[in-house]
């Protein structure tokens, strides 16, 4: 059977209209907060979340209801609800799109969560690169607070709660709920360790309960529907759907929802279409920057946060990238160091200058140059960095190399030892070639060449001369008679 | 819009607006434009100007909507037509032509047009 898509985070994105909260409304919008409010139980509200079985969306996976639970219980004069919408991974847009599609939802969970566990204040920290949902969350909170449904004395029930935005400057780092409240505070977006935790000493020193965009994006429709009709979808232990950016090598990129379980294979092939051009899956990497990437048999490894760890990955906040056979993994995992190495807080040493030593050993390895102790030594030193970096950024950024290594070790040995790369991506290991049987001696590639390596009569076969190739590969591309080849 | 003042006048507002979007359904064609960031990239605001110019011109009833992003990054932008009491039809990579086409030919002329993408709907 094929497998289908499941909206309840997206339910409203591109059905209603996001500058209208008549439309919202009209989709049960505003509803769950109401029946919160008419309920009056703050218990009974977490109780609802906790039952779901709701776990947090921005990828660490710890239960929404217990972290609802642990910022209601401190006594305080003060306490604040956050939404990080710090969106960071490469490729990955689910928050953009909730808060563009349909930013009432989020706004509407937050006062739930604002009331359950005591807060009159919440804050949106979105990064100041996404303008459009920016825009359009300042619309829905002014009509929101128009309707009496933020602001004080929500529907005359006595309760109230303001939300405001708080702009990031595009700092990876910042994703993390420590480094994110340092932000807010105004200082630099740096981690500290836990405990103590936000909950209990978060935001200007209160009890602070951080949620990631999707999170809440769930929080309504579960009020609305039921605990248990929540727990009924997905897995054992991950309840509900998850949103996906399904980007790279398959052919309907987008952004998609399945139940919980659904497997790699069904996502990609059923869902995403299958590979381009006809050519082999080889590996898909989930989790973004901190996951793993993998291959053809953890395809049908169901979706859910234990299973993609045992696999060797994680869920991350929903990024998934398809490589085909021409993605060479080793530089894939040097793309994502380099990644890393550029978004390190620079705070703790494992991980600014761990990560550094990580990508020159990638890179060295890339050119030709590496050797099998190095393969060694990465692993060595990933498995340090994991274990004694400060915040999740450097306790995850070596997964990358981790996995490579892992499932497409001949990958390595081949760059080491026989200095080729089989995907002819790293451009140290190949050679350009003119194919003489081929080659009409038109000139187009002699032309093209900025490094005058090219050398030949008209009308006669050309040679490339190795020493002089750059290796730019502008004669490949100019060809048309299919006589340059890569070695 | 007034402030709503208890949750009995939400849940009274609530139904009378999902009722009125029901009845819009049964007798008006519904046009739906993506306009996420990565639609607007792709050219939906000359297809949504498109439609908000033309259909008034049109001997129709008609409702024409911006909305968020429809996860289709492959097909944008896109439009998504539901002619009164029928299932919505998705159309993908529309430009000011393929709108024109959607409009004459699709809407008013109830011929089956190329450009529609499979939706998985839940």
């Amino acid at each position: 059977m094929k497998a289908n898509q499941l909206k309840i985070a997206l339910r409203n994105c591109g059905v209603i209209d996001p500058e209208n909260i008549q439309d919202y409304i009209a989709r049960e919008g505003y509803l769950a907060l109401g029946s919160c409010l008419a309920a009056g139980s703050r218990e009974a509200v977490i109780e609802t979340i906790k039952k779901s079985g709701l776990r947090g969306r921005g990828g660490g996976g710890f239960s929404t209801g217990l972290k609802w639970e642990f910022a209601a219980k401190p006594q305080s004069d003060r306490k604040f609800v956050v939404c990080n919408a710090d969106e960071g991974d490469p490729g990955a847009f689910m928050d953009r799109a909730v808060l563009e599609g349909d930013p009432h939802s989020v706004l509407e969970s937050m006062a739930i969560c604002g009331y359950a566990i005591g807060a009159e204040d919440g804050y949106i920290y979105i990064r100041a690169e996404y303008p459009l949902a920016i825009k359009r969350l300042k619309t829905a909170i002014a009509q929101a607070e128009e309707a009496g449904l933020l602001g004080n004395n929500i529907m005359n029930t006595g309760f109230n709660f303001k939300i405001s935005l708080k702009y990031g400057a595009g700092a990876f780092v910042c994703g993390e709920e420590t480094a994110l409240i340092k932000s807010m505070e105004g200082h630099r977006g740096e981690p500290v360790s836990k405990p103590p935790f936000p909950a209990s000493k978060g935001y200007r020193g209160k009890p602070t309960n951080v949620n990631n965009v999707e999170t809440f994006a769930n929080v309504a429709a579960i009020i609305n529907k039921g605990a248990d009709w929540f727990a009924s979808i997905g897995t054992e232990k991950s309840k509900g759907t998850k949103v996906f950016a399904l980007a790279g090598k398959v052919k309907n990129v987008g952004l998609v929802e399945v139940p919980m379980g659904t497997t790699l294979r069904s996502l990609i092939y059923d869902i995403g279409g299958g590979i381009l051009d006809g050519k082999e899956f080889q590996a898909v990497q989930t989790g973004g920057p901190s996951g793993g990437c993998l291959t053809v048999k953890h395809l049908d490894t169901p979706i859910d946060y234990e299973s993609l760890l045992a696999a060797g990955s994680m869920m991350g906040s929903g990024g998934m990238i398809v490589m085909d056979e021409d993605d060479c993994m080793v530089a894939v995992a040097q793309f994502y160091l380099d990644f890393t190495v550029e978004e390190s807080c620079g705070k703790c040493v494992p991980c600014r200058e761990g990560n550094k030593a990580l990508y020159n050993i990638l890179n060295k390895i890339t050119h030709g140059k590496g050797t099998m102790a190095d393969i060694d030594r990465l692993k060595e030193l990933a498995v340090v960095i994991k274990s004694t970096s400060l915040c999740g950024l450097g306790q995850t950024s070596p997964n990358p190399v981790l996995s490579t290594i892992n499932n497409f070790y001949d990958d390595y040995v081949q760059h080491v030892v026989d200095k080729k790369c089989r995907a002819k991506r790293c451009r140290a290991l190949i050679e350009y070639w003119v194919v003489s049987e081929n080659c009409i001696g038109c000139g187009a590639c002699k032309r093209a060449c900025p490094a005058e390596a090219i050398s030949g009569e008209p009308k006669k076969v050309h040679l490339i001369d190795q020493e002089k190739c750059i290796k730019c590969g502008a004669c490949h591309q100019k060809c048309k008679f299919n006589a340059i080849t890569i070695k | 819009m007034d402030k709503v003042k208890n949750v009995e006048q939400l849940k009274a507002l609530q139904s009378a607006l999902s009722k009125e979007a029901e009845q819009a359904a049964s007798k008006k064609v519904i046009i739906r434009i993506a306009m996420a960031t990565c639609s607007i990239a792709s050219g939906a605001k000359p297809v949504l100007d498109f439609f908000t110019e033309e259909m008034p011109r049109q001997p129709l009833e008609f409702i024409v909507k911006s909305t968020g992003c429809t996860g289709l990054c492959h097909s944008e932008p896109t439009v998504e037509v539901t002619l009164p009491g029928k299932a919505p039809v998705m159309f993908g990579k529309v430009d000011v032509k393929k709108a024109a086409e959607i409009v004459n030919d699709y809407i008013k002329g109830g011929k089956q047009i190329e450009g529609i993408v499979e939706v998985s709907r839940s």
